[in-house]
């Protein structure tokens, strides 16, 4: 699509830059609209809602900070995302790997499990999951968090990782056996550093999932100590429901640490879901 | 020998699936299993006992729950919506920032970014403008056209669904279409200039042609989200007003954790879920294998 014309402006491309550009207005308005709202008193946001704030109203966010226990909840969200997303990679590296590398009737069989599991909907199994995570004390906990996300993500990744190894040669594993490194050693310091590129990729993809679920820890997460930002943020809502103020500056702290987090990583993101995508 | 061999490899194969296989039964293959015997009691969740009753709960389903129902034909609506205009959306913008020169990664960024961040932070974002902004618009330019309802009326408490589930996932969508048109070889385009191609006509004769496996995914990622959607519906309208925007994953939570606790029955809902995407989900593969044999 890219030599239509010779002019470099020609009207059909300045019609559809003007219609990017709305569609990237249509993208920020909320936000736009949250942030600065989140730094106006209660009345001037009835007086005036569009216009920029007469000064900087700090308090909000002190109020927000304090009653949703922002950094708590921040702290939260990352246990458990993290925890999860160890128990993904380890778990899962491993069996893919295994499961490429020793081919036969209990591999196929193995194999067939994790992708078949992938097509069982989280409703259809969140009543009994619930029940599960109660017997083994693991839910309201975080580390339970982690577990309960390890085994809900490693159908996936295990596919994904399984898809990778079929295109590394072996001869790199076959010279560590000859040197007489045991199966876990030449996985750990051979296979392992050979899998990062897809290991970022499932990586990006479960923290965003984990990061961003809610309907999870909204089942199992009871004690406000223990709320993820988006269950503290839920909280907030339902309590504050007319202090807008407070609810903007919460919904804007909570969105930050996604925000930043993209700022920074941006190109390697689209990237990691790109492939994610067309791979799963 | 050779059977020795083969039983180590297999003792092998085992010892590095099983941290995954463990946590992977754990959390998925068992709950599966036991929801069809929960879904045959009336179990509330609390009692140790879990009484069988057969089939009284698909019974009660089929014959007296208009909710579900409701709810299903709701979801089912919301679906055919979300597939159609987030394909169309998603692949208009991938068309539109490929045919542009400039600044095709910062539109692609922008785009993005509210799939980044969580459709609960989201909804309550577009809550603050359905609720408070639009109105101030309306009353002080006169815009009139925006003054409803939008969250307490059902007609429009659709629409604004359906703004809030595009806004947050057609980001996703256009990054798939934009790898596809990406991957169309430029000598083509090149070859139908020559030729005299309208832009239109190679849009038409090699662009979507070349990208339709592209779309076969698009196609299911979105039916299988927009079936199974909870985040935007429960923090925007919480399935109100009353019943009317009810998504089938809201109903099932409502009946096992808010309101009856009936833990047996809500299974039994869920398992005609899973009846329903497993069908969905067929389809989707059988069509996969068609296209790829074609190719």
């Amino acid at each position: 699509m890219n030599h239509t014309s010779d002019t470099r402006y020609s009207p059909r491309r300045i019609l559809i830059f003007a219609l990017l550009i709305s569609y990237a207005l249509f993208c920020l308005f909320p936000l736009v609209l949250a942030l600065v709202n989140s730094f106006k008193t209660r009345s001037e946001i009835f007086t005036n809602i569009i216009a920029l704030p007469e000064h900087l109203e700090f308090g909000n966010y002190g109020r927000s900070i304090k009653s949703m226990r922002y950094f708590r909840s921040l702290l939260n969200s990352a246990f458990i995302s993290t925890a999860g997303l160890t128990g993904i990679v380890f778990f899962s590296s491993i069996a893919g790997w295994a499961l490429c590398r020793f081919k036969g009737k209990l591999s196929t069989a193995i194999f067939s499990l994790f992708v078949l599991s992938m097509l069982i909907p989280f409703n259809a199994i969140m009543i009994p999951l619930y029940r599960i995570a109660t017997v083994l004390h693991l839910s309201n906990t975080l580390w339970g968090m982690g577990w309960i996300y390890s085994g809900l993500g490693v159908g996936m990744a295990v596919f994904m990782y399984h898809g990778f190894v079929k295109g590394i040669p072996l001869d790199l594993e076959d010279a560590a056996r000859i040197d007489g490194c045991n199966l876990l050693m030449t996985f750990k310091n051979v296979v392992f550093p050979l899998l990062l590129p897809i290991t970022a990729t499932i990586g990006i993809m479960n923290l965003l999932w984990m990061w961003n679920d809610f309907l999870l820890p909204l089942i199992m997460l009871q004690s406000p100590s223990r709320y993820t930002l988006l269950l503290s943020t839920n909280m907030l809502f339902g309590k504050y429901a007319s202090d807008w103020p407070a609810i903007l500056s919460a919904l804007i702290l909570s969105a930050l640490p996604m925000i930043i987090v993209y700022v920074l990583l941006q190109k390697h993101i689209i990237k990691g879901i790109t492939e994610g995508a067309l791979k799963g | 020998m050779a059977h020795q061999n083969a039983t180590k490899r297999n003792l092998q194969l085992l010892a590095c699936t099983a941290p995954a296989l463990i946590v992977f039964i754990t959390m998925k293959i068992i709950p599966a299993v036991m929801g069809f015997w929960y879904s045959l009691t009336s179990w509330n969740g609390i009692n140790p006992k879990k009484p069988f009753i057969g089939l009284e709960n698909f019974r009660e389903i089929f014959t007296t729950d208009s909710y579900f129902w409701d709810s299903l034909l709701f979801t089912f609506r919301y679906t055919i919506w979300i597939v159609v205009a987030m394909n169309i959306l998603a692949l208009l913008l991938a068309l539109g920032i490929e045919s542009q020169r400039r600044g095709k990664g910062v539109f692609r960024t922008l785009f993005y970014l509210p799939n980044m961040i969580s459709l609960v932070i989201g909804s309550f974002m577009w809550n603050f403008i359905f609720t408070k902004v639009l109105y101030y618009m309306a009353d002080t330019w006169g815009w009139s056209f925006l003054d409803h309802s939008w969250i307490g009326d059902p007609t429009f408490s659709f629409y604004a669904i359906l703004t809030v589930a595009l806004w947050g996932g057609t980001g996703y969508i256009m990054i798939i279409y934009i790898a596809a048109i990406q991957g169309v070889p430029e000598v083509l385009h090149e070859a139908a200039i020559v030729d005299g191609a309208t832009p239109f006509q190679r849009l038409r004769s090699i662009t979507l042609p070349m990208i339709a496996h592209s779309f076969t995914i698009c196609l299911f990622i979105t039916l299988n989200n927009a079936f199974q959607v909870f985040d935007v519906v429960y923090t925007l309208t919480g399935g109100g007003p009353g019943r009317a925007t009810q998504v089938v994953a809201i109903n099932i939570y409502e009946e096992a954790f808010n309101n009856s606790n009936r833990f047996g029955y809500a299974t039994a809902k869920s398992l005609i879920v899973f009846a329903i995407v497993l069908v969905i989900t067929s389809i989707q593969l059988t069509v996969m294998k068609r296209r790829e044999q074609e190719l």
